[in-house]
């Protein structure tokens, strides 16, 4: 197994997380292992309260589980005190979140280049310039986010995930508060990012339609991976949801 | 602009400005308060220094009788016989020889009414503008023989009498009439610095202000060819033992120091008044940055999420407070000068003579100002910025999780070790006294910083219940505030946020606490100095002079020749060494044992003549001596006296720790002597009526006294105590208004928070009427905590200052309950008042708007 396209970027080992603790204890994720290949766009899907923000704060280093172990690359992030996860965040991980996305008070430019300011790097201009145009931000880059629509905010996050070239992105649920429209935009944007850019994407959702986009679908289902699906559809996954459903 | 936590700060003051401009204010207020005290001091210092510089005018040399011990400007001197300025004058290089003569002259105006001043009435021995001091002649002529004088311009002028009109003055010895000649001057000024000042020729001046021959000192102009210290050097020689030659610098000097020493006490008393300020803006600042902090939740989060470090928040958190700090600084300092202007403007109107100066910010002003300012503010900001390190990076997707970061802490620990320290240090420092007056003050102040943060920590825990209390009780008259919507509505609201409600309130706590203890104290002095009165004075008159200037000893003599007064005595002071520490020495008639009753333990008051020495029990027992043994007396010319003890008593209310008998004064001290006040008693089977208007005829020929019977003398007293009080409690305004911005800004910031929730209760029919109800509700719910925990911790502060204030002072421990019901009505408009400007905002939110904001 040491082909390039199968070299791993992040993944969980026996990941176990349980929050509360004796009668009110919830087991959110139940000894989960799972690889993210790198290059990859993957799908996590369940029911609510599966444990997919979880297990996607877990691997993003910003929860801790309770057992197992996280690896991005191959670091192990519980070797990580809270100085070096930061800069693991800043350096090796994007993220895209359902909404918040951005700081208030910065313009897009500057959200999309907040991760390496705080780092204290400058941002290769090239690729910068090539992710602003591929997420048509151009003529938007000086708007504060209070001036810019959800979609458009969607993008600013998106480019910010990809500025700093990360090993891998993490997205809860982006489209989540879209239209459907807005929504597919975003989904081609990041599938361009897998295909073109060589990105790594990993994407809660919700949506059979957006999981489609992605190269392979995982389900989870109280706490535990119940399946998964290379190169889906979006028939194929609401068949398999049916199915995990009942 | 590189940095991202520097534009991320910049970035997130601006977004915030009306957020953070009331913490400004607080700021700008305690600077303000701080650098308008040394300004203030620098400038009146600066203007005395300079006076005393253009009274010495062209003295070179000065000769004046030695003192055995004690302050130099303070000190009672023998005079010096005018006789010696023969001698001085024959030396070589001695231009001029003056007579220094300066007496009590009180100028009645042409009403008849004794002219008053903010300053001293003197009189002086002047030899014209071509003499050694400083006075200049503006107009006129100089007087140069018996019934002529001269009036500084700005006293002539405020009595109304132009060149040539005939001056009514009295003198320590009598009345005079006199022909106002000349106008004088100061320097470069038309007055006397607050003070009037009658001028002189010499041999006018030794009679009229019975000197005797004697002058105060000797006033020496070199001659320009001369050199000073050569002169100096020849005087020395020729002066008899118990006179020495100082240089006309270091008397005023040492004229300028004494007086600089008590502007000194009086900027370290405004200072205090700052410091409490500063304390309470620190509040304001702490809550401000923690409520701003929690609004920020996610943005923070997302901060972490994408990279931040835990430094770089608190970097960004701690550099808005940089930027608060420095702000507020520079507008502090202006401020102050407005600070400056208003307390002297606030302590001539009560009666001080500030004399008008140019406003000085020196650079040390600046320094402190700056490290005051920022300090305060970067300290107040570090709590909250170190718990916005602690939100953990999921909060920006789980807000929920980074409000419990926020609020984990071990408060109550803390609070509970705080308080008791504070309350220990506090006691500590009033009751064991360790280090004197500076461990006293040191250790009760910070013993109160702690005491007041240990129960702002607590406070939280019963902020809650407290809350709910409140507005079950608070309208009481009417229908509980908890039976209307509004009212239910702030009271859950106060309770939904503890923390903040508690450091509001606490804001308020520290400064009407203060007012409290100030009240119970004052209400002890008073109660314990009228129960002094009734039980140990039984003088029927009292006559005192309010300037601070004593009585002429004529006075009393004329009131002890009276036949419709019984004993008379009147009350001098001195000071003597004893045991080789400065003691303060009273001298009395033996008669004031009719007048005062000081408890004799042993002996008699018939004692008091003689070369007898009564003694309070405290140093007879010090000194182990008994009656018949002897004290060893060094006064401060020097002669020294073995006295013998003729009595021990237990009451020094009055009477002071040590007395001897006026002739025994009159023996030791050729000082010219002055009362200090007087005690009367009524004669036998006369009526009280016609005993005062016997003694206000003999008052008549004595402008500056001020005669009062019982009542009255209690009256002036407990005037002068209220008047004092107006100022302390002037003084804490300034710490009670910054209370008050503290508690409108956290409503305001509430009202911000709550911007989607006022309009989902708009949405759903509640009226702007109601919302801003519900505004000023919890705005009043937070006011009466904050007074209820102020009064709770106020009132046993000031019963433990009446404790450990002495026995000659306090004797009762009183709780003015008035005070305390006007404290809370007060705490009520108060509530309303800080609910203005949130209130309207909350009411003026846009339906649509408020519910589109997140
Ligand atoms: N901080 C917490 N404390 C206690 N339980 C929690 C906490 N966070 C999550 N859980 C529980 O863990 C389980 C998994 O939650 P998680 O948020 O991962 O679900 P999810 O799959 O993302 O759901 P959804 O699709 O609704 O977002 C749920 O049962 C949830 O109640
Ligand atoms: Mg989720």
């Amino acid at each position: 197994m040491t082909d390039v396209s199968t070299v791993v970027a992040a993944g969980a080992i026996n990941a176990s997380k349980i929050y509360g603790k004796d009668d009110s204890e919830v087991r959110a994720l139940d000894d989960v292992t799972v690889n993210f290949v790198l290059g990859q766009f993957t799908a996590i899907m369940g029911p609510s309260g599966s444990g997919k923000s979880t297990l996607m704060h877990c691997l993003a280093g910003l929860d801790a589980l309770t057992s197992g172990r996280v690896l991005i690359g191959d670091t192990d992030l519980a070797q990580l005190d809270d100085k070096q996860l930061t800069s693991l965040r800043r350096e090796k991980i994007g993220f895209i979140f359902q909404a918040y996305n951005l700081i208030p008070t910065l313009s897009a430019l500057e959200n999309i280049t907040l991760p390496m300011d705080l780092g204290g790097v400058k941002p290769d201009q090239e690729w910068l310039d090539t992710v602003i145009d591929k997420m048509n931000l151009r003529n938007r880059l000086s708007h504060r986010p209070s001036e810019l629509s959800g979609g458009q905010q969607q993008r600013v996050a998106v480019a910010r995930a990809l500025a700093s070239r990360p090993q891998i992105i993490f997205a809860d649920e982006p489209t989540g508060n879209l239209d459907s429209k807005t929504g597919a935009e975003i989904l081609a944007f990041m599938k361009h990012a897998v295909t073109d850019l060589h990105q790594t994407i990993v994407m809660v959702t919700h949506d059979p339609v957006a999981a489609a986009y992605a190269d392979r679908v995982i389900f989870l289902a109280d706490g535990k991976v119940v399946d998964e699906i290379e190169n889906p559809t979006s028939e194929l996954v609401l068949d398999r949801m049916k199915r995990l459903g009942s | 602009m590189t940095s991202p936590v520097v534009r991320l700060t910049l970035r997130g003051v601006l977004a915030r400005k009306f957020r953070i401009l009331l913490t400004i204010l607080a700021v700008v207020s305690g600077v303000a308060f701080v650098s308008g005290a040394f300004i203030l001091t620098d400038s009146v210092k600066g203007a005395i220094n300079n006076l005393f510089v253009e009274l010495r005018g062209d003295v070179d040399l000065e000769v004046r009788s030695t003192i055995a011990f004690g302050d130099a400007a303070r000190a009672e001197r023998d005079p010096v016989p005018i006789s010696m300025m023969k001698d001085i004058a024959a030396l070589d290089g001695v231009r001029l020889v003056e007579a220094n003569l300066l007496r009590q002259a009180t100028i009645i105006k042409p009403d008849g009414e004794p002219l008053k001043t903010s300053g001293p009435a003197f009189g002086i021995s002047w030899n014209g503008p071509d003499g050694l001091d400083g006075r200049t002649l503006l107009e006129g002529v100089i007087p140069t023989k018996a019934g002529e004088v001269a009036i500084d311009k700005a006293s002539a002028k405020r009595a109304g009498y132009v060149l040539g009109d005939t001056v009514v003055i009295v003198g320590p010895i009598g009345k005079g009439e006199f022909t106002l000649v000349g106008l004088t001057g100061t320097g470069s000024t038309s007055g006397g610095g607050g003070a009037s000042v009658c001028a002189f020729d010499p041999i006018t001046a030794n009679e009229f202000l019975g000197a005797d021959n004697k002058a105060d000192s000797i006033y020496i102009g070199v001659t320009p060819s001369a050199a000073s210290s050569a002169v100096q050097k020849a005087i020395e020689k020729v002066l008899p033992s118990g006179y020495e030659v100082i240089t006309g610098e270091q008397s005023a000097k040492e004229t300028a120091g004494a007086i600089n020493e008590i502007i000194d006490v009086f900027g370290k008393v405004l200072l205090g008044f700052a410091a409490i300020s500063l304390f309470v803006s620190a509040f304001l600042i702490f809550n401000t940055f923690a409520i701003i902090v929690s609004q920020r939740l996610r943005e923070l989060a997302l901060l972490r999420a994408v990279g931040a470090s835990t430094r770089q928040i608190h970097q960004m958190i701690i550099g808005e407070g940089l930027v608060v700090g420095i702000v507020a600084t520079g507008l502090g300092l202006l401020g102050g000068l407005g600070v400056a202007k208003g307390i002297t403007a606030l302590f001539n109107a009560a009666g001080a003579a500030f004399p008008a100066a140019d406003l000085m910010i020196s650079s040390r002003t600046i320094l402190l100002s700056v490290v005051i300012g920022i300090g305060v503010t970067l300290a107040a900001a570090i709590v909250p910025a170190i718990r916005a390190g602690r939100i953990p990076p999921v909060a920006a997707m789980r807000p929920e999780l980074g409000f419990s970061a926020l609020q984990r802490s071990k408060r109550l620990v803390v609070g509970i070790v705080t308080l008791f320290s504070g309350i220990t240090l506090f006691s500590v420092g009033l009751f064991v006294q360790p280090g004197g007056t500076v461990g006293t003050l040191g250790g009760s102040a910070i013993g109160a910083v702690l005491l007041f943060l240990g129960v702002a920590s607590l406070s939280t825990t019963v902020a809650a219940p407290a809350s709910r209390a409140i507005s079950r009780i608070l309208p009481f008259p009417l229908r509980p505030m908890t039976n209307s919507v509004p009212g239910r509505l702030a009271s859950r609201n106060a309770q939904r946020t503890p923390r903040r409600t508690a450091s509001t309130a606490s804001a308020l706590m520290v400064g009407l606490a203060l007012v409290s203890m100030v009240s119970v104290v004052a209400a002890s002095v008073k109660k314990s100095f009228t129960d002094q009165l009734k039980a140990s004075v039984t003088a029927d008159f009292f006559v005192t002079n309010l300037s601070f200037q004593g009585l002429p000893v004529a006075f009393g003599e004329r009131l002890a020749e009276l036949p419709e007064l019984g004993s008379v005595s009147p009350f001098r002071a001195t000071r003597a060494l004893i045991n080789g520490e400065e003691k303060q020495i009273g001298a009395v008639k033996p008669e004031m044992g009719d007048l005062v009753d000081i408890d004799i333990q042993k002996g008699s008051i018939d004692s008091l003549v003689d070369g007898n020495i009564l003694l309070h029990t405290d140093p007879a027992r010090d000194l182990n001596v008994g009656i018949g043994d002897t004290v060893d007396v060094t006064w401060q010319n020097g002669t020294t006296s073995t006295l013998t003890v003729g009595a021990i008593y237990a009451d020094s209310t009055v009477a002071g720790n040590w007395l001897i008998g006026l002739d025994t004064l009159a023996e030791v001290s050729s000082a010219p002597p002055v009362d200090f006040f007087i005690g009367a008693k009524i004669a036998d089977g006369v009526s009280i009526e016609d005993a005062r208007t016997a003694v206000d005829k003999v008052a008549a020929d004595f402008p500056s006294a001020e005669v009062q019977d019982q009542a009255e003398f209690q009256k002036s007293q407990e005037d002068q105590l209220n008047q004092l009080l107006a100022i302390v409690y002037g003084l804490l305004i300034f710490a009670i208004f910054i209370a008050v911005l503290g508690i409108a800004n956290t409503m305001a910031l509430s009202v911000f928070e709550r911007t989607h929730e006022f309009g989902l209760l708009r949405a759903v029919g509640m009226s702007r009427r109601h919302l801003k109800r519900s505004v000023r509700w919890e705005a009043i719910i937070v006011s009466v905590f904050g007074a209820t925990l102020g009064i709770v911790v106020g009132i046993p502060l000031g019963i433990a200052v009446s404790i450990a204030l002495p026995d000659s002072f306090v004797t009762a421990t009183v709780i003015p309950l008035s005070t305390i019901v006007t404290i809370l009505i007060a705490s009520i408009v108060v509530g309303i008042f800080a609910a203005i400007f949130p209130a309207r905002r909350a009411a003026k939110l846009d339906v649509l708007d408020a519910i589109a904001t997140h």
